[in-house]
């Protein structure tokens, strides 16, 4: 065993030392194209993540907060001329209270209700960006954003911005691993499991959710961060009906409960997004095509099928197989809440 | 505002309520008869908009082109929910989530097939053109009243057809609890690929008659998806009264913040969801889950 545990290690950290000099060896294109929008859409389907296959919430609001914190962050150092530390906190703040505010309304439903107020929330807040011109900016919504500039370099100098996506994407796992780990992470998968047995139990299983639900909010508003930094600009159409459900088809490529699959979702949905569309004018239904195949197929999304290949592996050497992080997502996404 | 601008936008509210009722009554049903929430249901309104409009190009003909929707509507449906959705069946998370998958591959085959331009029919001239109002002597487009005259036509005839006929009392016994009904030898499939065409039908129909009265265009799924979902959240899930009352309430809210105050109207219909599921999560009509 304890083979397989330094194996592990020392992989883990290849990945890692992969990872961190990327910009080093890989081309520009990858670094600022591909790698740097997966990290930070990445994290936005770790919130998902989080909050669907831990918690049993599947939410289709996530990138609704992820744009809120980009907002927040334009509107103080736009349209107010703050500095940029401001634009930060202001922009997490209004992102996570905002999931807070989602969340009050949401965590009195379940299942299938919960998804689709999420979703209305969603959609109403869309609304309100494309109409209100004196906070959102109408259609238009709030352009030339720029991101901090630590010692003379602006944030968003390809290396530098990759590092710091990779940094908040790393803090982001290992802080959800950690979660996982804790009283308040297994009570949430308890909440999941089975609320009532929760409830009976003496939890509070209302405000477990709730919680949940602003700490996802708050990892979907760092992001948001990244991501406007990014673009430099946002507008309604980042939060419109389209992105809200990528996030949930990235969620699900990769695993509605891997939290590796997040990542690993993100990086596949982008390079499907930015090959798919060379040869192809209709990567979207590429796209739908490979949500629907692994809805209907293979609920484990990628990180399931990777993990196929390991489980006959070590079947095969005699090795009894944990079920340990991959929980059972056909239970996960198909439960019913009777 | 004034009493002439007062009765035109509480019309304009009740035609748009007229329009969310069609819409959003097939997306009710189905839901409370199978536990189904059909997120794809703006995509089959909006493809029943564009086939609708091709067929009365191509014909000349309005009321062939909204039969038309209708027909190729239900086989859309009934496609979906017999090809995907019941293998899966009884797994609600996994079948909406289905459904996203088909409503993200049908816009884009859509958007391919008829492109981002806007589309506008021309209804019948008995039913286009102004009529001078009895009261105050207003102005109004004939076709919004006909929009108006056909949604309670449609919803009267449901509720006759779920209050009167065996096959409704059959539909409304097995909202209240599937598996007693299928116990006493009635066939549950057969009734939900009927309801799941029906309801498409319903949603490709108003793609026609709400694209006369606006237009139609690429987007405008998931705007009625959109009504859809606050219409029965607010109402009721499976409730036809919970459908006519909240898509009465949500489309006057909406049109009269849109007169007084246009750039907030959004967050008055999300506060109105917001009320409405404090006070009662299931909904004005729905029953505790």
């Amino acid at each position: 065993m304890s083979a397989l545990i330094s194996t592990r290690t020392a992989l883990a950290l290849l990945v890692l030392g992969l990872l961190a000099t990327f910009p080093l060896w890989g081309s520009a294109y990858f670094v600022g194209r591909v790698f740097s929008p997966a990290l930070f859409f990445g994290i936005a389907a770790l919130s998902l993540v989080l909050l669907a296959g831990y918690g049993g919430m599947v939410s289709l609001a996530q990138m609704t907060i992820f744009g809120l914190a980009g907002y927040g962050y334009g509107v103080l150092t736009v349209t107010h001329g703050q500095p940029w530390w401001v634009g930060i906190l202001g922009g997490l703040a209004a992102a996570t209270l905002a999931a807070f505010l989602f969340g009050l309304v949401a965590v009195r439903t379940q299942g299938i209700y919960f998804l689709m107020i999420t979703l209305a929330l969603g959609m109403v807040v869309y609304a309100l960006a494309n109409q209100n011109r004196s906070v959102f900016g109408g259609h238009t919504g709030i352009l030339g954003i720029r991101a901090p500039e630590l010692g003379g370099h602006l944030l968003t100098e390809r290396a530098l911005f990759y590092e710091v996506c990779l940094a908040a994407a790393l803090a982001s796992y290992f802080g959800v691993r950690y979660l996982l780990r804790t009283p308040f992470g297994l009570a949430l998968q308890a909440v999941r499991d089975n609320p009532r047995r929760l409830a009976a139990l003496g939890y509070h299983v209302a405000l477990h959710r709730l919680a949940a639900f602003t700490l996802a909010g708050f990892l979907a508003a760092v992001g948001g961060l990244l991501g406007v930094w990014y673009n430099g600009a946002i507008s309604p159409t980042a939060i419109d009906v389209t992105r809200l459900i990528n996030v949930l088809v990235i969620a699900v490529i990769g695993g509605l409960a891997s939290v590796e699959g997040a990542f690993l979702g993100a990086l596949a949905f982008i390079l499907v997004t930015n090959f798919a569309s060379s040869f192809t004018e209709r990567f979207n239904t590429v796209i739908g095509l490979t949500f629907l195949a692994i809805v209907l197929f293979s609920p484990e999304g990628l990180s399931g099928l990777a993990a196929r290949p390991v489980e006959v592996l070590r079947r095969w050497r005699g090795r009894r197989w944990r079920a340990s992080d991959t929980l059972d997502v056909r239970q996960a996404v198909g439960r019913q809440d009777e | 505002m004034t009493w002439t601008q007062f009765v035109t936008v509480t019309l304009n509210g009740l035609t748009l309520a007229a329009l969310y009722f069609l819409v959003a009554v097939g997306f009710t049903l189905i839901f409370g008869l199978m536990r189904v929430v059909n997120l794809a249901h703006g995509s089959l309104y909006l493809f029943g908009g564009y086939v609708g409009w091709t067929v009365a190009d191509r014909t000349g003909s309005w009321v062939l082109g909204a039969l038309a929707a209708a027909a190729v509507a239900a086989v859309a449906g009934l496609a979906l929910q017999q090809a995907l959705l019941r293998p899966i069946q009884g797994q609600d998370l996994r079948e909406a989530l289905v459904t996203i998958g088909v409503s993200i591959v049908a816009a884009d085959l859509m958007l391919a097939q008829w492109g981002g331009f806007t589309y506008g029919f021309s209804p019948p001239a008995a039913i286009s053109g102004g009529a001078r109002l009895p009261v105050l002597g207003i102005g109004y487009p004939k076709y919004r009243l006909f929009i108006l005259g056909f949604a309670l036509v449609v919803g009267l005839a449901l509720w006759l057809l779920l209050t009167r006929t065996r096959l409704g009392i059959t539909i409304r016994a097995a909202i209240d609890d599937r598996d007693m009904v299928s116990v006493v030898g009635v066939n549950v499939q057969r009734l939900f690929a009927l309801m799941f065409a029906f309801g498409a039908a319903l949603a490709g129909l108003a793609g026609v008659v709400g694209g006369s009265a606006l237009s139609i265009a690429s987007g405008e799924d998931a705007r009625y998806l959109l009504a859809s979902l606050i219409v029965v959240i607010i109402g009721g899930m499976g409730s036809l009264a919970g459908t006519a009352v909240a898509s009465l309430l949500v489309a006057l809210v909406e049109q009269y913040s849109l007169a007084l105050f246009p750039t907030y109207a959004a967050i008055v219909s999300f506060l109105l969801m917001v009320l409405v599921l404090a006070l009662r999560p299931q909904g004005l009509f729905g029953r505790p889950a």
